[in-house]
C-alpha cells in the first residue's frame, strides 16, 4: 500500500540527493588547488606563537605560511592579545578546541601550566604539536625546536678554535628559571670539557632580564675577573640582551678584540659588532625552518604519517666571513614580505 | 514596555544579543553551540566575579585599579601556600585573606585619609605588583594545585565548571545585598550624593572601607579560579584587568560618578567583552584588528545605552 505521504516522502529524498550531488560536483570544482582530494575535507591548523610583535615570531610565522601553502591547508596564525600573557594563551587554546580545528601548533609561555590545554585539545580530536619550547609531559604528536645544547656546543667548538690553545673563559649567563638558555649553557659547558686546556674561570653570573642588568653584570664580572690585565681570554654569552650588555662592557674597557666573544641571537647592533670584529661570532636559531617543520610534523600527523618525537631545528654559526652569504642573510632578514604579504 | 526600556541592563543585553548573532553569522561552523558557550563563561568568570566587586565600588562613586595585581598576588599566595603543603582549604583562605587586608587599606587610605581613590588604588596598583613579584622570587611557582583545577575544568560535553556557579553564585548574592540590604541602600545612596548621605546620619566612612574590603574579598575568589586556570602562580598575571573590570561595569550601565550600575549589567558587559574576543579568533582576525573592534564596540555600546536614557 502506498499512500499520499510515503511518495511525497520518496520525492523529498530524491530532490535531496539530487541537490547534494549537484553542490557536491560544483564544490570539487572549485579552486582548492590541484592536489585537493575528494571526500577529505581540508585541513585546518591553528598556531599559537608566544607573541606576535617579534621579529622571531614573524620569522616562524612566514615559515608557516610557506609549508601551509606547500601543503595545501589551512593556518591561523594567532598569538596571545597581551604579548606573553599566560591567561590569554590558555583562553586561545580553549577557543581553538571550540572551534573544532584539525590540529593545533603551540610555543608554549610556561612548560607545566599549558599541559591541561593541551590534553584537553587532544581528548577533544585536534593534536598538539609544541614548538620553540618544552612541555613537561602531555599529550604532544612532535616537539619541533632548536637543540639549544647543541647550538651551545657549537659555540664551544668556535671557541676552541678561535685559541687554539688554553685559555680562560666566561660564561654570562641570561637568568634563573629560563630554560632554553639554560640548556645553552650547559652545552657551552659541556662543550668546554672535551677540549682540554680551556679553563672556566667564572660560570655563576647572570645577566638578568634587561641589556641594562646584563651589562651592570658584565663589568662587574669583566673587573672580578681582571680581564684588562689578561684574566679572561674568551667569553660567551646565551641570548640577545646578555651578549649586547657585554659588547657595551667591552668596549666601554677597551677590550673588544682583545678577548675572543661568542654570542648569541641577532639584531642590528651585534651584526655591526661582528663586522667591525667586535664580536667574533654569534649563534643563531631557524625560526623560519622551525614554522615550516613544526606546519609539516603536524599535517604528517593528521595525514597518517609517522612523526619524530623530536626535531631539531638547527642553529648556526655567524661570523665576519660568511655574514653575507644568501644562506646566512637568510637567516638574519628572512623575506618575511613575501609570505606574510606586509 | 516602557519601565522594561529604563532598566539599566536592557542596552548591554541588547547588545550582547546582536554581537552574539553577528559571528553566528559571520562564524557558523564553530562559534555557536554549547561547547563554545561553555567556553566563553569560562574564560569570563574571572573577570566577571572580580567585576562584581568593581561595581560596589563605582557604585560607591569610587574606582579600585589594583585588582588585576591583587588577582596576581591571591595566585601567588595560594601556590606559595600549597607548596608548603599546608593543603587547599589554608591556600584558599589565605589567597583570599591578603586582598581583603589590601582592599581594607584601600578603604582606609581612601576614607580615612581622605586621599582619592583613584590615587590611592594606582599606588596599591604598584605596590601589590611588587609584593607578588617578591613572593614569588620573580618566577612563575609550580605548585600541584590539589584538584583545584577542577573548578575551572570543563566537564563532560557542555557541562558548566564550578567556577562558573561559583560566579553566578556570587552574583545573586551581590544582587541581593545591593537591592535587598541596609548595606546596599547606603552604598547607592553615598553614591548619588555623599554630602546628603552623610546628613541623613549614614556612617560614610565605615560603609567606604566596608565596600573596599569586599571588593577585596571578591578579588582574592577572582584570583583563585585564576590559580585554578593556570595551575601555576603567576606573579606578572591579569595586568590590565581592572581596566576589563571598569569596562564591564560602563559598559553594564554604571556610572564613573557612581550611583548608577546593576550586577546584571556588569555581568552581561564582562559576557560582551569576551564574546568579541572570542568571535574575533573564530573569524580569524589578527590581534591589532580585534583591539581596534574591542575599543569600538566598547564605546558604541555605552554610546547608544547613554542616548537612550536621555
Amino acid at each position: 500500500m502506498i499512500d499520499v505521504g510515503d511518495v511525497q516522502r520518496r520525492l523529498l529524498t530524491f530532490a535531496l540527493v539530487a541537490a547534494f550531488a549537484v553542490f557536491g560536483c560544483s564544490k570539487r570544482g572549485a579552486p582548492g588547488g590541484a592536489g585537493a582530494k575528494p571526500n577529505v575535507p581540508r585541513l585546518r591548523l591553528a598556531l599559537i606563537p608566544k607573541g606576535t610583535t617579534h621579529e622571531f615570531w614573524k620569522s616562524v610565522h612566514a615559515g608557516a605560511v610557506k609549508a601551509s601553502r606547500e601543503l595545501d591547508v589551512d593556518l591561523v596564525w594567532k598569538g596571545p592579545l597581551k604579548e606573553d600573557d599566560l591567561k590569554s594563551q590558555i583562553d586561545l587554546m580553549q577557543s581553538f578546541v571550540a572551534q573544532k580545528v584539525s590540529g593545533i601548533a603551540l610555543a608554549p609561555l610556561n612548560d607545566k601550566a599549558l599541559v591541561s590545554s593541551v590534553n584537553a585539545a587532544a581528548r577533544a580530536g585536534s593534536p598538539v604539536v609544541i614548538f620553540d619550547s618544552a612541555l613537561s609531559g602531555g599529550n604532544v604528536v612532535s616537539f619541533v625546536a632548536t637543540d639549544n645544547r647543541a647550538a651551545g656546543a657549537l659555540a664551544a667548538t668556535r671557541i676552541a678554535e678561535l685559541l687554539g690553545g688554553p685559555g680562560k673563559l666566561v660564561v654570562l649567563r641570561y637568568q634563573e628559571g629560563s630554560a632554553s638558555t639554560h640548556e645553552r649553557e650547559e652545552g657551552f659547558l659541556a662543550g668546554v670539557k672535551t677540549h682540554p686546556g680551556l679553563e672556566v674561570v667564572s660560570d655563576n653570573q647572570y645577566g638578568g632580564p634587561t641589556t641594562e642588568s646584563a651589562f651592570a653584570a658584565s663589568e662587574r664580572l669583566l673587573l672580578a675577573q681582571n680581564a684588562a690585565g689578561g684574566g679572561v681570554s674568551a667569553v660567551f654569552t646565551p641570548n640577545e640582551s646578555t651578549t649586547f650588555g657585554m659588547l657595551l662592557a667591552l668596549e666601554k674597557a677597551k677590550l673588544t678584540g682583545k678577548i675572543h666573544f661568542v654570542g648569541f641571537d641577532i639584531s642590528d647592533k651585534l651584526a655591526k659588532a661582528v663586522r667591525a670584529g667586535e664580536i667574533d661570532a654569534l649563534v643563531l636559531q631557524k625560526p623560519f625552518k622551525m614554522g615550516e617543520l613544526t606546519v609539516h610534523a603536524l599535517v604528517d600527523h593528521l595525514r597518517g604519517k609517522a612523526v619524530e618525537a623530536r626535531t631539531d631545528t638547527g642553529a648556526e654559526l655567524l661570523d665576519r666571513k660568511n655574514m653575507n652569504q644568501p644562506a646566512i642573510q637568510e637567516l638574519v632578514k628572512p623575506d618575511l614580505a613575501k609570505w606574510l604579504n606586509e | 514596555m516602557k519601565e522594561l526600556l529604563r532598566r539599566s541592563w536592557v542596552g548591554p543585553l541588547a547588545a550582547l544579543v546582536a554581537v552574539y548573532a553577528l559571528f553566528s553569522v559571520l562564524a557558523p561552523a564553530t562559534f555557536p553551540g554549547g561547547v563554545n558557550l561553555t567556553t566563553m563563561l569560562r574564560q569570563t568568570a574571572v573577570v566577571a566575579v572580580s567585576s562584581l566587586g568593581m561595581t560596589f565600588v563605582i557604585l560607591l562613586g569610587g574606582i579600585d585599579l589594583s585588582i588585576g595585581s591583587a588577582v596576581a598576588l591571591t595566585s601567588v599566595v595560594v601556590a606559595r601556600v600549597l607548596q608548603s603543603g599546608a593543603g587547599v582549604v589554608a591556600a584558599v583562605t589565605l589567597g583570599v585573606l591578603a586582598t581583603v587586608v589590601t582592599g581594607w587599606l584601600n578603604g582606609v587610605l581612601a576614607a580615612r585619609g581622605k586621599i582619592t581613590p583613584f590615587i590611592v588604588t594606582l599606588g596599591s596598583m604598584s605596590v601589590l605588583r611588587g609584593v607578588a613579584k617578591g613572593l614569588a622570587g620573580e618566577q612563575k611557582i609550580d605548585a600541584d594545585p590539589h584538584g583545584l583545577e577542577h573548578l575551572m575544568t570543563a566537564g563532560a560535553g557542555a557541562a558548566l565548571p564550578a567556577g562558573v556557579w561559583l560566579t553566578l553564585a556570587l552574583a545573586v548574592a551581590a544582587a541581593i545585598v545591593l537591592h535587598f540590604t541596609v548595606f546596599g541602600r547606603h552604598v547607592l545612596a553615598i553614591g548619588s550624593n555623599e554630602n546628603t548621605a552623610r546628613l541623613c546620619g549614614i556612617p560614610v566612612e565605615r560603609v567606604v572601607v566596608a565596600v573596599y574590603a569586599l571588593c577585596g574579598a571578591l578579588t582574592g575568589v577572582a584570583g583563585v579560579l585564576e590559580f585554578s586556570t593556570l595551575t601555576v602562580g603567576d606573579p606578572t598575571d591579569s595586568i590590565g584587568l581592572e581596566l576589563e573590570a571598569i569596562a564591564a561595569v560602563v559598559i553594564g550601565g554604571g556610572s564613573l560618578a557612581g550611583g548608577q550600575g546593576s550586577v546584571a549589567g556588569t555581568l552581561l558587559g564582562a559576557l560582551l567583552m569576551t564574546v568579541i574576543k572570542t568571535g574575533c579568533t573564530h573569524v580569524g582576525l589578527p590581534n591589532w584588528v580585534q583591539e581596534i573592534l574591542t575599543g569600538v564596540i566598547i564605546v558604541v555600546a555605552v554610546g547608544i545605552d547613554r542616548l537612550r536614557r536621555r
